[in-house]
Formats: structure tokens, sequence, C-alpha cells
């Protein structure tokens, strides 16, 4: 098996991006891919786009992303995994690139959600569970990941002042990332004292919705040689599916059996383990789901994740650096933009070009991609 | 009325599991069973995981179980949003099974915490629905 090359990176800003449409936000992200390639169009030859689709008012996306970016006739693929669609959409490219049958292709993350009323959104974020058991009770995103909240404070005295540590954090960082959407700093108090989403959740423990777009260019071996002299190999890949149902899983709820499946099989491909990592982009769509996610990479033992935290283990200059371009609670989560955001991130800090937040020698980057409510779970290990 | 009446707000409204509702009207929750194999299915299942037999039959459950984690909504879809702040468990019933279910607003908010013991019971709502809660 070859290996698989990411040659460009390109993103939008993320935020409420009223100037934009779908496909124009694709654009923005697909051209400065290709600038940053130093390339153009013609050796694209196929284009996986990824989207949580029920959110665009376009319907099937990639027909008309594909036009938009001038990539007819090549094929084009539209991948959906809910929030993790882009990090799926790299292993549906990898694939596509390793069986030959592509050289080398865009893959283009794209979500435009401002443009829906919020009672849609609301609307949509009710059918997030499973709709025949669980959504009809009145579930919704921020609910899910309270009670996994809820379970990991009463096993380990995880506390709500921890919690917000994350926020914290990832808010100090965006503030210096020019494609968040929020690029202020904000306080522990200010965290506790938002209001309630979904108990023990509260605003500032939530990552937004946001439209924008994050592309990668991806090549084969041989071509990725050609066309650039940096490029960052993908050295492994895990995906792992869990049920949908929150009755469905097993196990005290503390942690995410999809992550931790993922993990061992991005590790395993990748021959190497949670302490070689030397930056990771982690899903922290809630305060909570970054320390859960510490804890199933195996950065921290299970119940220790706040730990890491207080010591400062996960801040610029620390052991393992997580999130340092400000993370979802930044940077806003246009769903099907975000796993490629994280790997934009990951290129750049491998690449050396991170400026102000480069992890110093960086040559291992892990990203993590939930989709939904934690029925998909996806780990993406580069290589410099 | 089909299936959307089970719920606080059905989604679904054609299934095959669609005798629970008869179930819950009788003021009783129920499983399905394989008649090949006899695994039993809560949220009950048409169709058996183990041996894909697919004929089945009712059996009434014990809604005796423990709370596992639970959380307080206060920002919810927009059909629900009149009930807000609202309470939702899940459990896990004496047969192994575990149900997502409301948490009878009768609880005391203050007492929940993993591991409590609470009933599973028929709930009815004013729009003649049909749904079970943990109180």
């Amino acid at each position: 098996m070859g290996r698989i090359g990411i040659i460009g990176v390109g993103h939008t800003k993320f935020g409420k991006r009223s100037d934009a449409s779908l496909r124009e936000l694709a654009f923005e992200a697909y051209s400065s891919a290709l600038d940053d390639a130093d390339m153009d169009s013609s050796k694209i030859d196929g284009s996986v786009v990824c989207s949580a689709t029920h959110y665009d008012k376009q319907r099937s996306p990639a027909g008309v992303v594909a036009e938009y970016l001038g990539l007819n006739p090549q094929p084009t693929f539209n991948v959906e995994a809910a929030c993790a669609s882009s990090a799926v959409g790299l292993r549906t490219g990898w694939a596509l690139v390793s069986s030959k049958l592509h050289d080398v292709m865009a893959v283009v993350g794209v979500q435009k959600m401002t443009e829906l009323s919020s009672e849609e959104i609301q609307e949509l974020m009710g059918r997030a569970g499973d709709v025949m058991w669980e959504s009809p009770f009145g579930t919704t995103m921020p609910a899910y990941y309270a009670m996994y909240a809820t379970a990991h404070m009463a096993k380990y005295g995880t506390t709500e002042e921890q919690m917000a540590l994350v926020t914290v954090k990832n808010r100090k960082y965006g503030s210096k990332n020019p494609n968040a959407m929020f690029q202020k700093p904000i306080t522990t108090e200010e965290v506790l004292k938002s209001r309630p989403v979904s108990a023990p959740l509260k605003l500032f423990d939530c990552c937004a919705n946001a439209d924008g777009a994050a592309c990668l260019i991806i090549a084969n071996a041989e071509k990725a040689k050609k066309l650039t002299d940096r490029p960052v190999w993908v050295a492994g890949l895990g995906l792992a599916s869990s049920p949908m149902s929150l009755a469905g899983r097993t196990g005290p709820l503390t942690s995410f059996d999809v992550t931790k499946n993922a993990a061992k099989a991005a590790y395993q491909m990748a021959g190497v383990g949670p302490n070689d990592v030397d930056v990771a982009e982690v899903h922290d769509s809630f305060s909570i789901t970054e320390i859960l996610n510490y804890e199933d990479l195996g950065f921290a033992k299970p119940g220790s994740g706040t730990r890491l935290l207080e010591k400062g283990e996960t801040e610029l200059g620390g052991k393992i650096p997580v999130n340092i371009d400000g993370g979802l609670i930044s940077k806003g989560h246009p769903v099907g933009a975000t796993g490629a955001s994280q790997l934009f991130a990951l290129t750049r800090q491998l690449r050396g070009e991170a400026g102000s937040t480069q992890v110093d020698g960086a040559k291992l980057g892990l990203a993590q991609n939930i989709g939904g409510i934690g029925m998909y779970s996806a780990v993406t290990i580069l290589r410099a | 009325m089909g299936f959307e009446k089970f719920g606080r707000f059905g989604y679904v409204s054609q299934t095959k599991v669609n005798p629970l509702l008869s179930y819950l009207e009788k003021g009783k929750i129920a499983a399905t069973r394989c008649k090949k194999c006899g695994r039993k299915y809560f949220p009950p299942r048409a169709d058996c995981l183990d041996c894909r037999h697919s004929i089945i039959e009712w059996v009434v459950l014990d809604g005796k179980s423990n709370l596992i984690t639970f959380t307080q909504v206060f920002f919810a879809p927009p059909v629900f949003q009149p009930e807000t702040p609202y309470l939702l468990g899940l459990a896990e019933l004496v047969s192994g099974s575990r149900v997502f279910a409301p948490i009878s607003p009768t609880v005391d908010k203050e007492q929940l915490k993993p591991g409590l013991e609470l009933n599973l019971k028929v709930a009815k709502g004013s729009r003649d629905n049909l749904y079970y809660w943990l109180e």
C-alpha cells in the first residue's frame, strides 16, 4: 500500500458568513488549498464533498460544489457522517487514491448553517438521536453529551469548574486564530455563569453552529513528491461506529467506546502510541467531550483527563498540546467542515507554519472527530 | 393513528412494533422475544439479531430499574419548549435492557444520582399520546 500525502490545505473564516453561499464557501477553501499547493485544478481527478446535508438548502451538494469548483466531468462523492463528515471524507479519498482509481483528489468539507432559522436548527437538533425511541422524549445534541458529563462527574468527581477549563484554554488559543468565530478569551467565571443549556452543560460549554469550509488536496506518493516538497503523510486512519441509541450502548457512559476503537485502529496502522503524539486536535463539541477524548485516546487514564488540564499539559508547551487552533469551541462548528479544519491545523503544525501557536518540532499529529451524538468517531494520524 | 402516538411527540408513524401501543393503552410495558431463540428486546425489535428470525412474541416487562445517568433540558426543540425544563434519564431494567425515558416531574431532582432505583411506568400525554417514564 503506497503512502498518501496531503499536498495542500485551505480554510475559510468560520462563523456567521452571511456574505457567502455554500458553493462560494467551498470555493474559498478549495482555491486557497490550490494556492497552498501551488497548483491549478487541472491535476485534480475527483472530489469528495463532505457535508451533513440535512443542514443544506441544496440537496446532494456534491453536484453543485463540483460544478462551482470547475471539477466536472471528474467523479464526485458526497460523504455524510454528521460532524465527522470530512474525516470520513479523507478516509474515502484515501481509499480511492490507494486503489489507484484516482491520483489527486480534493476533499472539501463545507457547511452553511446560519441561514436556517433558529426554529429550523432546533427542530433538526431534536432529531439528532434515535428518532423512534429517544427523540420523541425531547432529546437535544447537548442533552446527550450532558448525560455523559453527569456520569463522569458521579464516577470521578469531575466538576463544572474543571470542565470550564476546556473552554478557557480553547478560547485563549482561539484569540490567536484569525479564522475562528470567537476570538476573545473567556474566564472560568463567565463560563460558570452562562445560562444552562442541558445540565450540567451551560452555553459556554458548547460550541456554536457556524458556516465555513476547509479543503485538503491529497495525492499518491509519486504525485505528492512531484507536486510539493513539503507533503504531510497520512500515517494512520481509524474509524468506528457505535449504537446510535444511548440505550444501545454499554458501560457506565463515562467514555466513548467508539473513540477507543477508532484510536486503536489508527495507532496500529501508524505503528505509534499516544505518547508519540506531538500535537492533537480533538472534538470539543462540548467541554466534557474534550476531557473524555483525552481519556479515550490514551492521553490520560480513565477519570484523570481533568488533571491534564489543571497541570497545563494540553497547553502550548505542555506534554501534549490539544486544540491549539482554538478547537470547535472557538472556531465554531460548521459540521461538515470541522474534520478538515482539524487536519488543516495539523498540517500547518507539521510543516512548522503555525506561527505564534507552533508546537516546537512537531512531527506527529493526531486528529479526532466525533460524528453526531457519538455514533461515529474518526482518528487520523499525520506525519511530517 | 399510527406509531406517532408514541412519545411526548412522535416522529415515526409506521413500524412493525406498533403493538407496543396497545400494551401501553392497557397500562403495561412490553418487550419483544424471538420465538426461535428466545432473545428478548427492549425497546422492542421486530427482527432477531442473533438468528435473523422475524417471528416475535410480546412479553410484559418489569419496570424496576436503576438510573445510569440523566440531564435536565433547558434549551429544547420547538415542540418541547413549553415543557422546559424537563428531565431525561437512562436506566437499566432488571432484565438487563436499557431504557431511555423522561423522568417524571414527581421525582425530586436533588435525589437523582446514578444507581438510584426508579420504576418505568406508563405515562399518558394530553394529545392521546402514550409513552413511559421513570418515576
